[in-house]
């Protein structure tokens, strides 16, 4: 851990902010924030210190906003402006890849992608996602900030999804095309996933905590990408993500 | 229910028998052969005997379940039987023939479930008389150890034959969840992107198996990682599913499987069994 205590500054979505925030208070590091949306869903901890821009000393900055590129592009332009050339920028690329990014920033070298989503951004291990731009050096620091703060790192190639958010939103469209074909219960097809293929949480349970509009932005995300039928959006996944409803399991 | 028929000694034949014997349910036993049954029980007798030294059952409740079971190589007695479950291999055709015998044995009270993983309970129901006596009960291997019991319901199923299944996989103490008769229930469905994602993942070059199974596991929470789950499965048993899966949704690309199995199973890498599969295991 830091013997100076290290400051982060976090910018995008409500959820991602606060888990992130919330990783790195545990960490001993300070958080400036600054959300997407004036009027967050809840009020966050006193430890959250609201910024309109990150200070110019901050070690590292993280843009955690995967609903909207319009809103990450110019959060990553403020980002820009507002810090020194070689501070690293961590950006969530589950929604649109680092190198997309990379062509909206002057200097890309240092910024690198991060797989922000919800439920598992605190876990164990976060993917760093370079992109033909991105340094060795930016590597090298954001694993180390994910080091101190008690976490493993993989690096995978830059694509929609990484790892672990599309292998979680393809489980989850599947159970919701069950469920959407009336084949089960929610409620039985969570029970049914944990006890008969030890799934650590039920995939219906489990886009409650994620937020159903999370998980479309996804998936969304990967059919314009791939081009696939396979990556279709459950049309009751749809429904739910924008009546912005939910089963109460 | 007192009696449960058993049709099939193989693996889950013999582990429902030793969970519902267990359970305080006499067991009639039925297979092939003398000679099958005569494995069978040996095998039991072995569960039951390491069941004892590690403390997970006493001698008593050893005894008790040796004498609660009856291996019969005719299913004559099998209309004493409130429910049958059957257990044979994995073939429409001689369930279907096991399912007629049966039909014809058992009185029209009489409970038909299949453990079938993979085919149609409402197929293998129109080979009854009365269909609405027919009814899924998939367990999962070995069924003594696993808490889930799928309790399928296929498309002519009574209401009566469902709660009467659903009692006795209670009753057994499973947890059971009642599905619709669609291809993989849900278990075996909702599972298939877990490796149809990540083969895929692999196919594109996005992270290596290491890093998939790792990243699963530590950033998804998962036990396992899709790769060495797919190991301790086999890969072509896991190929198997897919493509039944796939074939029977008449060419869904969410269940289509992966050039990579396809080549696993080719080259005779299955995983755990043949010591080689995505991984190497040594002993
Ligand atoms: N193995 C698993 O993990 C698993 C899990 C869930 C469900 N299942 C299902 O359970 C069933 C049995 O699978 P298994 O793994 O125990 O197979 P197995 O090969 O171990 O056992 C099948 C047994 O059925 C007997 N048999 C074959 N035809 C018969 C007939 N006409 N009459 C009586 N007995 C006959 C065979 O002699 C053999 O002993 C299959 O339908 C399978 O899909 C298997």
């Amino acid at each position: 851990m830091p013997s100076s205590r290290q400051s982060i500054y976090l910018i995008g979505d409500f959820m991602l902010v606060e888990e992130f925030g919330e990783m790195c208070h545990a960490k001993d590091v300070r958080i400036l924030y600054r959300l997407n949306s004036k009027n967050s869903q809840k009020p966050l901890p006193a430890y959250f210190k609201q910024q309109s821009s990150p200070p110019r000393n901050a070690s590292i900055v993280v843009e955690l906003t995967n609903s909207d590129s319009t809103v990450k592009k110019k959060n990553l332009h403020l980002l820009e402006k507002s810090i020194p050339r070689t501070t690293p920028i961590l950006s969530s690329s589950v929604t649109t890849t680092v190198t997309e990014q990379s062509t909206w920033l002057k200097h890309s070298d240092r910024l690198v992608g991060i797989s922000g989503f919800p439920t598992l951004i605190s876990q164990k291990l976060c993917e760093i996602a370079p992109s033909i731009h991105t340094k060795r050096e930016t590597i090298t620091k954001a694993s180390e900030f994910f080091f101190t703060l008690g976490k493993q790192v993989a690096i995978v190639q830059d694509r929609i999804g990484m790892v672990m958010p599309r292998i979680l939103c393809m489980l989850i469209n599947e159970a919701v095309f069950a469920l959407m074909e009336n084949i089960a219960s929610p409620r039985d097809i969570d029970t049914a996933m944990k006890l008969g293929t030890n799934y650590p949480s039920g995939p219906i349970e489990w886009a409650d905590r994620i937020g159903v509009k999370n998980v479309c932005d996804v998936l969304m995300a990967l059919q314009g990408d791939l081009h696939e039928e396979r990556y279709r959006i459950s049309p009751l996944l749809q429904v739910m993500a924008t009546g912005q409803q939910w089963w109460h399991t | 229910m007192k009696t449960i028929g058993i049709v099939g000694a193989g693996i889950m034949g013999r582990g429902i028998a030793y969970l519902a014997a267990l359970s305080g349910f006499d067991i009639l036993l039925h297979d092939l052969s003398e000679d099958i049954l005569k494995q069978a029980m040996q095998r039991i007798s072995s569960d039951l005997r390491k069941g004892v030294e590690k403390g997970k059952i006493t001698s008593q409740q050893a005894s008790e379940v040796s004498s609660k079971l009856h291996p019969r190589t005719s299913l004559d007695d099998f209309k004493e039987c409130e429910i049958v479950i059957e257990a044979i291999i994995e073939s429409l055709e001689i369930k279907k023939e096991t399912f007629k015998k049966l039909d014809e044995m058992c009185p029209p009270q009489t409970i038909l479930a299949t453990n079938t993983s993979s085919l149609s309970v409402t197929s293998i129901a129109s080979s009854v008389g009365e269909p609405t006596r027919v009814v899924g009960m998939h367990f999962f291997n070995p069924p003594y150890v696993m808490k889930l019991v799928e309790v399928v319901h296929g498309h002519q199923t009574s209401e009566r034959t469902l709660q009467r299944t659903v009692e006795l996989a209670r009753q057994l103490g499973r947890t059971p969840v009642v599905v619709k008769d669609t291809p993989g229930f849900i278990v075996n469905r909702i599972a298939r992107p877990f490796y149809g994602e990540a083969l895929r993942l692999l196919g594109e070059g996005v992270a290596s198996v290491e890093d998939i199974d790792r990243i699963v596991k530590l950033e998804g929470g998962f036990t396992m990682g899709p790769f060495e789950l797919m190991d301790l499965i086999g890969t072509d048993v896991n190929l198997a599913v897919t493509k039944s899966i796939y074939e029977r949704t008449f060419g869904e690309p969410r269940y289509r499987p992966h050039i990579i199995q396809q080549t696993m199973v080719d080259a005779g890498l299955w995983g755990r069994k043949t010591k080689r599969g995505f991984y190497t295991y040594d002993s």
